[in-house]
């Protein structure tokens, strides 16, 4: 087993080296990162501007910049230079990976429950007026443009605060600036009351899919001749359903919780730009509005280990679910 | 029992949102025929002073700003930034600052007097209050202007990255006296815009601590402020989402603060400045408007009141001159001639933004002290077809109206070149087209990166904004002289070059102004570059606030913060 995890993260580093080179290239000729500099009126004297270049390296021939990038990031941890002169690359990416871990497993966690639970309810009780509904809710969900959806829960959060005269739902961030009631209550409240909206215009996205791939799974374990000669020997119903069906029926959503789990995680875009999140969505979509190279590249980094880390989970999770399958 | 009814009464309220709220949010109905409510209805004519009123102590106040800080240091090409300007008028004092009205006034609070003493060389005397001081208590004085300057004038500090010289680099001398409660600048070369250097200034006493000039500039940048001579001091700041201010107990200004906290909270998105608006999450926005924003926020009156205002940032088309067809005058006159400039606004802009006009100036704007109408008498900008028409056909133009080709018998094709994204200028290239079209001219519009092809000339015509000031004199050198860096266009004229050097380097203020239009007048009846409009300006704020007003100029509405606070009585 370790052999195989150690033989895929170094399968995986190719891959990596190549899509760095390819970032860099169409950040770089997409456009000039000191163009805001360059059009401001009054226009910075040319000294600023030279010493921007030579700050970001474009002073310098586009194999050398790549190049130098690589080796400050192999031997120091240096991610390379922001456009913005003040910022660590490397910190900013640990911080808002942060932020929004807590936004996409929170989301993932309650949207991951809801589509066990309604994908077997649904297919236990298939064509059944329950199956129905949760199937119309399931595809409603899936065709909802995500941020109409987010736009469309924020006024409702600010509706039910003008009905009651609360203020229980926030629109935007992760937290207020300050509190009045600054007790661990106050807080606690204040946190649930900004991540609600968010978590619940993410998560159910994510609900959509996944309780439509659960129900399917689990239909065609329920039809499978093992779980019919479970019952034929007389199990009982509750036994048949949690401890054969459901098990079997879990992998393939394994999988691709698995892999939604990483895309979410390289930046819950949308959600986070309308929630005002500052994570790395975020930060992906500042870094190609400056183009910022180095900045994309880190993301893209972090973005495609946190993808190597959950496929190679999902498939270890595969060996935990399925006895039939072992990693040599 | 009661709890649960009205518990489920905003539930109800909830979804009813739900189903409602997508219906109204596409910008339905909206009362387009006004463009400031009550509390604002005076700005036109006392923009200094409008939605005024006597504030009661407490409270707290959330106004948003758009960008994030990526830089400490105001002065610094990375901090520059209209957003972080709001903050740090707050707690670094300008000598003068720019008003509603477009025109510098004299902080009265930092400086008791500023005179030009000499015209030859120029010499300017700064009297500081002596009672300004920082938050520590150490006095304000002229080492403070001689550190600013330092960094600035591009000689004593090559790696303080200094977003502008300007002014700076012009002076000889800075030098204290009466204690360092008295300062005098002496110019090398006369310098108009004299009222724009020390906007703000950043406390020396503090840089000593730091390291030398360039150390020390960089500290700046990089550490939030914990130093204030302002109103106010940064008592928190929470990364990307914002700062938090409190008076400063050691404030020597005549208006002190009412307000106990002014909260800048950072929205990045500003389409999302509104619900939080809605949600009482901050109490007054200030985004680039649209027709939803602008729609969504006069629902919200009566208790929110809003006011939309004519911005610095003016729309224009500039022609290259290089290009083969645009080098021929009479051409490029055809062109502007045949441009409707309040057709593009009617169809852009003019939507939300009623009775907005073509703006006829490019270094004032209107209500700005030298403010001249100096394109109209050029015949541009009407959308005269005919005229132009008769133009080319005088000319020897061919095809006039189908098919345009030279007196040579080449085709006439440019390209209309707009910032990508960017749906304004997109609306305003396709109306462009259509008004070529009527000329025979075939025009491709193409979204490019501004940068990248203004620095390289590769356009034909382009759309894109240049941002105004209240000093406008230096930057007229820059922006229209053969020689200046900012003129993509490639225009060339002597005599202008002259006039635009001569007004820059004035000490008598009316007489550069009148040099100054005299140059834009010729550049007018060159054909050159076609001002369009001021873009608008949107602030929104709820009605118990008072003394929050629009701020065009690079300080924005936060100019006054220190008399921002709650209604004494209510409106």
């Amino acid at each position: 087993m370790l052999a195989y995890v150690i033989r895929r993260v170094f399968m995986s580093i190719p891959i990596l080296f190549g899509s760095t080179i390819l970032v860099f290239l169409i950040v770089k000729f997409s456009g000039d990162p000191l163009e805001g500099l360059k059009l401001r009126n009054p226009p910075p004297p040319p000294q600023t501007i030279l010493n921007e270049e030579r700050r970001l390296r474009l002073d310098q021939p586009l194999w050398e910049q790549y190049w130098l990038w690589l080796k400050n990031l192999v031997l120091h941890g240096d991610f390379g230079p922001s456009v913005h002169s003040n910022m660590n690359i490397g910190n900013e990416l640990g911080d808002r990976l942060l932020v929004t871990l807590r936004l996409v497993l929170v989301s993932v966690l309650i949207a991951l429950i809801f589509a066990v639970i309604t994908g077997v309810v649904s297919a236990v009780k298939q064509y059944s007026v329950t199956d129905y509904s949760f199937t119309f809710l399931g595809f409603l969900f899936l065709a909802m443009p995500s941020f109409w959806f987010a736009i469309l829960l924020k006024s409702a959060g600010i509706a039910y605060n003008q009905a009651t005269g609360t203020q229980t739902f926030f629109t935007i961030g992760d937290k207020s600036p300050f509190l009045v009631d600054d007790s661990a209550w106050g807080n606690i409240k204040d946190i649930a009351g900004h991540m609600v909206l968010p978590t619940i215009a993410l998560g159910l996205i994510s609900y959509a899919a996944w309780s439509r791939f659960q129900r399917a799974a689990m239909l065609e374990v329920l039809n499978s001749d093992y779980v019919r000669l479970a019952r034929a020997k007389g199990l009982r119903s509750r036994q048949v359903l949690v401890r054969h069906a459901l098990r079997t029926a879990l992998i393939p959503l394994t999988t691709v919780t698995a892999l939604d789990i990483a895309a979410l995680l390289g930046g819950a875009v949308i959600t986070e730009r309308v929630f005002q999140w500052h994570g790395l969505g975020e930060f992906l979509l500042t870094s190609i509005a400056g183009r910022d190279a180095y900045a994309m590249m880190g993301w893209l980094l972090v973005s495609a280990i946190i993808v190597i880390i959950f496929n190679l989970i999902a498939d270890l999770m595969y060996s935990v679910l399925d006895p039939r399958i072992r990693y040599e | 029992m009661r709890t649960g009814k009205r518990l489920a009464g905003a539930v109800v309220a909830a979804g009813v949102s739900l189903l409602v709220v997508s219906a109204c949010s596409g910008g339905g109905s909206s009362d387009s025929g006004k463009s400031v409510s009550t509390s604002f209805a005076d700005c036109a004519t006392k923009p200094n002073d409008c939605n005024g009123g006597t504030t009661k102590k407490g409270g707290t106040l959330t106004y948003t700003i758009e960008k994030t800080i990526d830089s400490w240091n105001l002065l610094d090409s990375d901090g520059n930034t209209v957003d972080y300007a709001q903050i740090v008028d707050g707690i670094l004092p300008s000598v003068f600052n720019g008003m509603p009205d477009l025109n510098a006034a004299m902080n009265t609070d930092l400086v008791t007097s500023v005179e030009q003493t000499s015209a030859s060389p120029q010499t300017i005397v700064y009297k500081i209050n002596k009672d300004a001081v920082w938050d520590d208590g150490t006095p304000i004085t002229a080492d403070d202007f001689v550190y600013t300057w330092q960094t600035q004038n591009g000689k004593d500090c090559k790696d303080c990255n200094a977003a502008s010289t300007s002014g700076f680099s012009q002076m000889k001398s800075v030098t204290g006296s009466d204690n360092g409660k008295t300062v005098t600048v002496v110019y090398d070369t006369p310098f108009t815009d004299w009222k724009q250097p020390f906007g703000p200034i950043l406390p020396a006493h503090i840089a000593k601590q730091h390291g030398d000039l360039a150390t020390s500039w960089k500290w700046f940048g990089a550490t939030v402020p914990n130093y204030s001579a302002g109103a106010y001091k940064i008592s928190d700041y929470k990364k990307d989402t914002s700062v938090t201010l409190v008076p400063n107990p050691r404030w020597y200004g005549k208006v002190k603060p009412s307000l106990d906290t002014l909260v800048y909270r950072i929205i990045t998105d500003q389409a999302q400045a509104v619900p939080a608006l809605q949600n009482n999450e901050v109490q007054a926005i200030y985004p680039q408007p649209s027709q939803d924003i602008v729609n969504q926020v006069k629902a919200l009156a009566p208790n929110v009141q809003y006011t939309l205002g004519k911005g610095l940032n003016w729309e224009h088309i500039d022609l290259n001159l290089k290009n083969k067809f645009l080098a021929d005058k009479t051409l490029r006159q055809a062109i502007f001639t045949a441009v409707n400039r309040q057709a593009i606004i009617d169809k852009t802009v003019g939507q939300f933004v009623p009775g907005l006009k073509p703006l006829n100036n490019r270094n004032f704007m209107p209500g700005q002290t030298g403010y001249k109408d100096t394109v109209t008498s050029a015949g541009v900008g009407n959308g005269d077809i005919e005229k132009a028409k008769k133009l080319l056909t005088d000319a020897g133009y061919k095809g006039v109206g189908t098919a345009l080709t030279t007196p040579a018998g080449e085709p006439v094709a440019i390209r209309m070149s707009y910032s990508t994204g960017n749906t304004l200028r997109q609306q305003t290239s396709e109306l462009f087209q259509s008004e070529m079209q009527q000329l025979g001219i075939k025009v491709t519009v193409v979204p490019v990166s501004l940068g990248k092809v203004l620095g390289s000339g590769d356009f034909d015509v382009i759309v894109y904004a240049w941002v105004g000031t209240p000093f406008p004199f230096a930057g007229g050198v820059q922006l229209w002289t053969s020689d200046g860096g900012s003129n993509y266009g490639n225009w060339v004229n002597p005599q202008a070059d002259a006039l635009y050097k001569q007004a820059a380097s004035e000490t008598d203020v009316k007489k550069a102004a009148d040099t100054l239009n005299q140059a834009d007048q010729m550049l007018s009846n060159d054909f050159y570059v076609l001002p369009l409009f001021q873009k608008p300006t949107f602030l929104a704020v709820y009605a118990n606030y008072a003394n929050i007003r629009d701020n065009a100029t690079n300080i924005g509405p936060s100019y006054n913060s220190n008399e921002w606070g709650l209604r004494a009585t209510a409106k």
